[in-house]
């Protein structure tokens, strides 16, 4: 779908007409006002339920959705650089999602992924899309992509993305993501060819932290492709956007291409609990498929406690989000599953399991990740987690919301009590073999045991 | 109203998160002829609750926001109003800010508001904020600690930059810098030649502590680590 240009238009407008909010005051008041206001209004204060982590109350994720609505016709979303709220009405904010489609494809010839919207427990299995943007040194880049694109359970890929270009630190804002944005297209394009994965779509530009990546990067020659690839545009939190991400979206627009729109809502942040996060989560993604025009995406919760999304709290709020999404529009949405512990732990892959199963049973069109060691350190990235999750991922695709339930609950204690104080577990260079591209033996017990206890757990794996 | 009213007032405006009600409870204070030492101490305490409310899960960011907001104005009003040779309370002044290219922004909010809870004087430069900015505001405001967040890889150089824009101009020893954010390590903030490293907001309050009760002048002997 390309993006329609009378809509662009208005959201420039909105964004330069709208009503004048200091950010300060969307953030403590705006947004916590009418969260609060909305969960008592329909009754969802307190509804979190930490023993059944994958909520098995269907209408109560209905009236998330509808309380959603009203959150985000009440607010809006404020574009940081105008202060001014970017407002619709209730009917054109239903009718900009109903024309978001319900299913998409990206990438091209064999290796085209066709994301479909997905009901809950619906067996048709979801888009596995990896790895993360996270931080790789240069010249394990190749080696990387090429052992996570050997991985036949990953559909697109995103990540990694560059420390350094050609040597220089890649500064954020600079001439250097200009630069890196065309490098980046360079060394995917290349590292899939040599992998065998030509077509395989490509999520762009993993390396923009602002727009100058996307810039640089898509759309140009050589770079990205719009007929196959997909602009990344992240909205800041709380339901905020900017110049930056309106620059994406422009930038797409005239090469003619699609949007992912993404955002996070923090349990501890301006929403408040786990009930407030997932009812900003909601009305962010209402948000962000009116004002990016976007084909895929979401906004999903984040625990300021953990750092991450794999702790019960966390995990029942997710469910809701995308329990609600799946229930209540035809949307191909997109969830991120935010794992803390780092590669080469048993902990990475109990979060990776109970995650993903959640998010296959509750209704996610695809998921980006994994975020191995939470994205923080340069090279903790490896092929054998994309591959456990993504497996997990698919397989459990048609199990019923009791039964995942039963499963979260048997492998929950095993690695909940780290989640505090994840353990790093080590980078690519010391758990693989990069010649071979195989994992350490150790790496491989790990995958080996964590998957026995898995399957023990009820999880259809074999 | 007699005095100990008023400063329930002043209390409760600051627990109850309302800037605007702190200052005129503090104005009203010192209209009442109430000591300005006495009503920041009483604003203190609040202020103390809110940041133990907030580390046990009882409130969020916004009341945490808002309070440190209506800690700053009601300060504004009394520290105007003590007595020479009457100290503030405030510790130190710290500019903070999260460095070009980077708007992530929630954890530099929280070590900003933890960090005034506690007794700093922050001045919030926000996200995205050249090098050379963050210095110019530092001097102007003759700050003593310059608290930088970067929350990628791609914006980390910015913080050697500030240490090194420092050196160069030879303002090095006027602050201590303090680095932080998710893939910032202490390793890295040794390499840069930071003063401090912490990793959440109340490590960064007893950094700066730590800092100012060292008899260390910037740049320090080795990095202050805080966990
Ligand atoms: C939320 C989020 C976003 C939001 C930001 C919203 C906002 N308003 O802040 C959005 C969606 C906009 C976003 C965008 C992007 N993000 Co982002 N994001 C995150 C996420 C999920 C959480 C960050 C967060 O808020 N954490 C919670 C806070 C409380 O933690 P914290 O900031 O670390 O702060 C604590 C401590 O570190 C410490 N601290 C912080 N600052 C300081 C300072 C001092 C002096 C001290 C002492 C202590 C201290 O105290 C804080 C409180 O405890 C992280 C993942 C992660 N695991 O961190 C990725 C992450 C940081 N993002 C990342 C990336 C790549 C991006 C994008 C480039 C993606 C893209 N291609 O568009 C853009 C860049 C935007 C930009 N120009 O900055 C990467 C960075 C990878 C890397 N190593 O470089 C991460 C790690 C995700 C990943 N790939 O795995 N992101």
């Amino acid at each position: 779908m390309t993006i329609n240009r009378d809509r662009l238009m208005d959201v420039l407008d909105k964004a330069h007409r709208g009503p004048v909010i200091k950010q300060f005051d969307w953030d403590t008041r705006v947004i916590p006002g009418v969260i609060a206001a909305k969960l008592k209004e329909y009754g969802l204060q307190k509804t979190c339920d930490p023993a059944n982590p994958i909520n098995q109350d269907l209408e109560l994720a209905d009236r998330f959705y509808r309380a959603a609505v009203d959150v985000a016709t009440e607010v809006g979303m404020l574009c940081t650089d105008t202060q001014r709220a970017i407002r619709y009405s209730q009917a054109e904010l239903l009718a900009g999602v109903d024309a978001a489609p319900a299913a998409f494809t990206l990438g091209e010839g064999r290796e085209i992924a066709h994301f479909v919207h997905r009901a809950i427990s619906d067996p048709t299995p979801p888009i596995w899309v990896s790895p993360l943007s996270i931080a790789v040194s240069e010249e394990v880049f190749e080696p990387l992509v090429t052992g996570i694109a050997a991985i036949p359970e990953v559909d697109c890929l995103e990540g990694p993305s560059f420390e350094t270009i050609w040597g220089a630190p890649l500064r954020a804002g600079s001439p250097y993501e200009l630069l890196a944005g065309k490098m980046q297209a360079e060394a995917f394009y290349g590292a899939i060819a040599r992998a065998g994965r030509e077509g395989i779509g490509l999520y762009a530009v993993g390396t923009s932290p602002t727009h100058y990546g996307v810039l640089g990067g898509f759309g140009i020659p050589g770079g990205y492709k719009p007929q196959r690839d997909i602009v990344l545009v992240l909205s800041p939190v709380e339901i905020k956007t900017s110049y930056e991400n309106l620059m994406k979206l422009a930038h797409a627009y005239n090469c003619g291409g699609q949007t992912y729109g993404g955002s996070w809502s923090m349990i501890g942040g301006y929403a408040g609990g786990p009930e407030g996060a997932a009812l900003s989560c909601i009305a962010c993604t209402i948000m962000l498929y009116n004002v990016y025009q976007c084909v895929n995406g979401a906004s999903f919760p984040y625990d300021l406690k953990t750092m991450g999304n794999c702790g019960r709290p966390a995990l029942w709020s997710l469910g809701v989000v995308f329990q609600a999404l799946s229930r209540n529009t035809h949307l191909c949405a997109n969830s991120v599953l935010n794992q803390t512990a780092g590669p080469a732990t048993e902990c990475l892959l109990y979060e990776s399991a109970v995650g993903m199963m959640l998010l296959s049973v509750c209704g996610a069109s695809s998921c980006t990740g994994p975020r191995s060691a939470g994205g923080k350190y340069t090279n903790y990235i490896t092929p054998l987690e994309v591959k456990f999750a993504g497996e997990v991922f698919k397989r459990c695709a048609g199990m019923s919301l009791a039964q995942a339930n039963e499963i979260a609950n048997r492998l929950l204690p095993k690695y909940e009590q780290q989640l505090g104080n994840p353990p790093k577990g080590q980078s690519f260079q010391e758990c693989y073999d990069l010649a071979t591209l195989q994992p350490s033996d150790e790496w491989q017990r790990i995958y080996d045991t964590v998957k026995d206890a898995a399957i023990a757990a009820g999880m259809p794996l074999h | 109203m007699d005095k100990q009213e008023l400063l329930t007032q002043l209390y409760d405006s600051i627990l109850d998160t309302e800037p605007e009600a702190a200052a005129a409870a503090a104005q009203a204070a010192i209209d009442a002829g109430v000591d300005a030492m006495e009503a920041i101490e009483v604003a203190s305490e609040a202020i103390a609750e809110i940041g133990d409310m907030f580390e046990a899960g009882e409130i969020f960011l916004p009341s945490l926001m808002l309070a440190g907001e209506a800690m700053k104005q009601s300060m504004a009003i009394l520290s105007r109003h003590l007595h020479s040779g009457q100290a503030t309370q405030t510790k130190a002044k710290v500019v903070i800010g999260a460095v070009s290219g980077d708007i992530h922004d929630i954890g530099k909010n929280l070590v900003a508001t933890m960090l005034s809870v506690h007794g700093y004087d922050v001045i919030d430069v926000g996200v995205n904020v050249p090098p050379m900015e963050v210095i110019d505001v530092a001097l102007r405001e003759k700050a003593r600690f310059i608290a930088l967040s970067a929350l990628m890889t791609t914006s980390m150089p910015y913080q050697q930059d500030v240490l090194n824009l420092l050196t160069e101009t030879g303002a090095r020893n006027r602050f201590f810098v303090i680095v932080g954010g998710g893939p910032v390590t202490s390793d890295y903030a040794r390499r840069i030649g930071a003063d401090g490293w912490g990793n959440s907001a109340v490590s960064a309050v007893r950094l700066c502590d730590r800092l100012l009760q060292s008899q260390e002048t910037p740049p320090v002997s080795a990095t202050f680590v805080q966990e």
